[in-house]
């Protein structure tokens, strides 16, 4: 009942305001168009042995789609946790909800999941309108096959934004330092280029993301391959979850307590 | 079993933010505070700006965490039992921005219920009877953001109601309020204590206001409680002293004689009103003081004691200064 209220709420505000919606497609496209096109003025053009070997998938502007969708799904979440908040405690309103008695983590849990949903929407006419520019080769078996993994990595990044809610419960505006770990993630998870390219131990950094693992499958299942094949990407993807999840939780936890004592009080 | 019990309750907020292995500065908002409050009754918090209100209000509400002291509200322990007083309780929070202003009215209302767990089936009329009382309900499809100042103020008071809560808390109320909408507000809080035997707990800088409505008063400054009782008998406290009033145009000396002080500055006239108790005697010395120091003296009145004498009283300064 909570979570359906939040989302509710968020949902009504968002569409209110036509332009949001309009402008979050358009940045997302040509963030996408421009780094398909450098990519592929580098490598010469749209295929790339180079990047069959290192990664078994060689069209780039599928390589490239694939690792920024998910990207864009999994950082949403954290996005929720800081604007979400952050644009409550603006309003003052944060204090309101606080008063209830609904659980915090259901409200911001709340809130997480309608930004998680707003931007499957968005994300899904960026991705459908990336599949027509650059003609990728898509099947429905590929997409159901892929969603398991999508959802897994989602789950990861929704526990993990719990640390972000709680620092910015208490220290209010956070948006920049969050922005660093979402381009942190960008640049370690091999989204638009691969990973062994780096030094070695940048390549051992990175597999702490989920997001590294998680477009590793997809990529795999895009070209062909099984679960089977990708099970050691998959086992990385779960183990990551709880480890994720307990960050997440210990970190909030001991934010709320801060914040307690200094009071949730907006701008 | 009383409403509200507080006992020698304490705030310290930190200067810095509290992190592992740094020291922190502390400084004292609430220095100890203890009072009761009957089921039923209005019970006013008044006191100047930065005396300790709002810090109060949200350590009851379970909104701050105290630093020391202990308190019940319905019986309740606020550390303890959050949700169980947060279920009992609402509050009408300073300031217009408490709403979601992208929403409606009714939108408003309905997302609160939801977070208050009212059920579906009571939902849409207590709505409706929320709206009606505060007389919204034709204005319910409108958003926020093209309500009046004084609208937005009954909607958040309908919103403190989606719960029926036992015990209100309203922060400072009519603070910027039209004198039609402070009116509508007193009174109709004054009949939720008076028709729905609610418990309130109000906190202002207006006298007249807490006089006007509070069966008992609470006066605070620098975090203490320095009188409590009736309005009636706290004005016992300067009924045999002449309150004089003495409107001031231009400049104000920096410091104000005897124990006058200013209750009230008003930048686009300039005027200043200094009051205090003054007696016959000692009147022609100020007024012969305030000349040497070339303030232009608009008027000077005896006045009936009010509460802002009895601060005045108690702190030698004006609940404005």
């Amino acid at each position: 009942m909570i979570l359906s209220a939040v989302v509710e709420k968020e949902f009504r505000m968002f569409f209110r305001y036509p332009l949001r919606v309009i402008s979050s497609i358009l940045v997302g496209i040509v963030f996408l168009l421009q780094f398909v096109f450098f990519g592929q003025a580098v490598l010469g053009g749209r295929y790339s042995a180079l990047l069959e070997v290192s990664t078994g998938m060689g069209d780039y502007p599928t390589y490239a789609l694939i690792g920024y969708v998910l990207w864009w799904v999994s950082v949403s979440p954290m996005e929720a946790y800081v604007w979400g908040v952050r644009r409550e405690l603006q309003r003052g309103t944060f204090e309101m909800n606080i008063l209830s008695p609904a659980k915090i983590v259901e409200l911001l849990s709340g809130l997480a999941i309608s930004w998680l949903l707003m931007d499957s929407v968005l994300m899904m006419i960026v991705f459908a309108i990336g599949v027509v520019i650059f003609a990728i080769p898509l099947t429905l078996l590929i997409i159901l096959k892929s969603l398991p993994i999508v959802v897994a990595s989602l789950i990861a990044f929704l526990g993990f934004g719990f640390v972000f809610a709680g620092l910015v419960m208490m220290l209010k505006n956070i948006g920049p330092f969050a922005q660093i770990f979402e381009f942190a993630m960008l640049f370690f998870s091999g989204v638009f280029f691969p990973l062994n390219v780096m030094p070695k131990a940048m390549i051992a950094f990175s597999k702490l993301f989920p997001l590294t693992h998680a477009a590793a499958v997809v990529r795999g299942l895009f070209v062909g391959k099984g679960y089977l094949e990708v099970w050691g990407e998959v086992a990385w993807l779960l183990v990551l979850i709880p480890v994720y999840w307990g960050i997440g939780y210990l970190i909030f936890k001991w934010a709320e307590r801060i914040t307690r004592v200094i009071g949730y009080g907006g701008y | 079993m009383y409403a509200i019990e507080v006992n020698n309750l304490k705030k310290y907020y930190p200067k810095k933010i509290p992190f592992p292995f740094r020291k922190v500065e502390w400084i004292e908002a609430v220095k100890g505070i203890s009072f009761k409050v009957k089921k039923g009754e209005l019970f006013g918090f008044l006191g100047p700006n930065g005396a300790g209100k709002t810090t109060t209000i949200k350590m009851l509400t379970t909104l701050l965490e105290p630093t020391d002291g202990s308190a019940r509200i319905l019986g309740y322990d606020i550390r303890e039992n959050t949700r169980e007083i947060r279920r009992r309780i609402n509050l009408v929070a300073e300031g217009e921005r408490t709403l979601y202003w992208r929403l409606s009215g009714y939108e408003n209302l309905k997302y609160f219920a939801r977070i208050y767990y009212v059920s579906k089936e009571e939902e849409r009329e207590r709505i409706e009877s929320l709206l009606k009382l505060v007389g919204l309900w034709e204005k319910r499809n409108d958003l926020v953001m093209n309500y009046s100042r004084g609208m937005k103020q009954r909607l958040a008071i309908a919103k403190a109601l989606v719960n029926d809560p036992k015990v209100l808390f309203l922060d400072e109320p009519t603070l910027g309020l039209d004198v039609q909408s402070s009116i509508f507000v007193r009174e109709f809080v004054r009949k939720l204590v008076d028709e729905q035997g609610k418990t309130v707990l109000l906190t202002t800088h207006y006298m007249a206001e807490a006089e006007q409505l509070c069966d008992r008063i609470a006066i605070i400054d620098h975090g203490k409680i320095i009188a409590l009782d009736t309005p009636d008998n706290l004005k016992k406290l300067v009924m045999n002293e002449d309150a004089v009033e003495i409107r001031l145009k231009g400049n104000v000396p920096e410091e104000t004689p005897w124990r006058l002080a200013i209750v009230e500055r008003d930048m686009e006239s300039n005027v200043t009103v200094l009051r205090g108790p003054v007696d016959e005697e000692e009147l022609s010395k100020v007024v012969e003081w305030l000349v040497r120091r070339k303030a232009k003296i608009i008027s000077v009145e005896q006045k009936e004691p009010t509460l802002e004498d009895v601060f005045i009283r108690l702190t030698g300064r004006g609940l404005r200064d």
